[in-house]
């Protein structure tokens, strides 16, 4: 294994508040049965390494924000699976992602991030309301402004896989 | 259940998720339905018909918007006299108590968690009603 291969989850972990992994698997698994009528299966999730570059045509993006953590969530897909969950979802065939339909990543994330947010504070961890915002491109890469590590919580379905990223930081605390 | 001409407003900033809920609500019948993509549109739209021969009767609103969110819509509405009594809709993925609690004592009807079915949405829709009814009756 290079040195560049994805970190398994227990060596990174205490760089990392896996606490706030969960929240997102189960309302992940959650929002896509009930909205989409999709089952999901969570692989293992790993930490991303610097050079990788994971397949994203359209990713949605929300601020991750509370007196203990900063940080972001991305939903990530491919244009081919979105275009199966957006069609799964509306009960529609999409053939290309448009401009009317590509806020249904968003809406995705939006809905997760609702349920992963009670799950949180439930804990006490008082994260905030936030709008999720949407990037598009051919094959595009997530970049974040904070320093902290992103781990990558991957899903499959029949239609095919899509991913997480989470990308947290705790305030004083260095990586 | 509502009337399936009752004039509805639709309130939400996501395109995707105001065709579900416009969908769900042709599929059960619904013939008169609006949308607006945030609380400030969603107030113009209302301000503008309050006082016409079509105003609206039922309003199904997310929370989190940008703009005017959900919950200063649902205020700003209740300051109305002729919109009091029309029943006030919440859908959202905002599940915390504290915000349901806010949302049921500032007004609203009854609070539709996202995610939903199409026949978790109509069952809480018919709830919605039996609730406005019992009120109005009172």
């Amino acid at each position: 294994m290079s040195s560049q291969a994805a970190k398994p989850i227990s060596s990174a972990i205490d760089n990392f508040d896996v606490r706030t992994v969960f929240p997102f698997i189960q309302a992940t698994i959650d929002t896509l049965r009930v909205q989409c009528k999709i089952v999901v299966r969570p692989g293992k999730p790993y930490f991303k390494t610097k050079s990788e570059n994971l397949p994203i045509d359209i990713a949605a993006v929300v601020g991750l924000a509370s007196r203990t953590l900063n940080g972001s969530v991305a939903i990530c897909f491919t244009k081919k699976m979105f275009l199966a969950i957006m069609g799964s979802m509306l009960d529609e065939k999409f053939e290309e992602i448009t401009k009317e339909m590509q806020d249904g990543a968003a809406e995705l994330l939006n809905i997760i991030f609702g349920q992963a947010k009670k799950m949180l504070n439930d804990k006490g961890y008082e994260v905030e309301r936030a709008i999720p915002t949407i990037i598009r491109g051919d094959n595009i890469t997530v970049t974040y402004l904070t320093t902290g590590q992103t781990i990558v919580l991957p899903f499959d379905t029949n239609l095919g896989p899509f991913h997480i990223e989470i990308t947290t930081e705790q305030p004083g605390k260095k990586y | 259940m509502f009337p399936k001409d009752i004039r509805i407003l639709i309130v939400d900033d996501m395109l995707t998720m105001r065709k579900i809920v416009q969908k769900i609500l042709t599929d059960l019948g619904f013939t008169n339905i609006t949308a607006a993509e945030d609380g400030q549109k969603a107030w113009e739209k209302i301000t503008g018909t309050v006082n016409s021969a079509l105003p609206y009767q039922l309003i199904i609103s997310d929370v989190n918007m940008p703009n005017l969110n959900g919950m200063e819509l649902l205020k700003k509405v209740k300051t109305i006299d002729q919109m009091k009594p029309v029943p006030f809709i919440f859908l959202s993925a905002e599940g915390e108590k504290k915000i349901v609690v806010e949302a049921i004592q500032s007004g609203a009807t009854t609070y539709i968690l996202k995610p939903f079915t199409p026949q978790s949405f109509s069952e809480k829709l018919k709830a919605a009603y039996d609730a406005h009814s019992t009120a109005k009756a009172a």
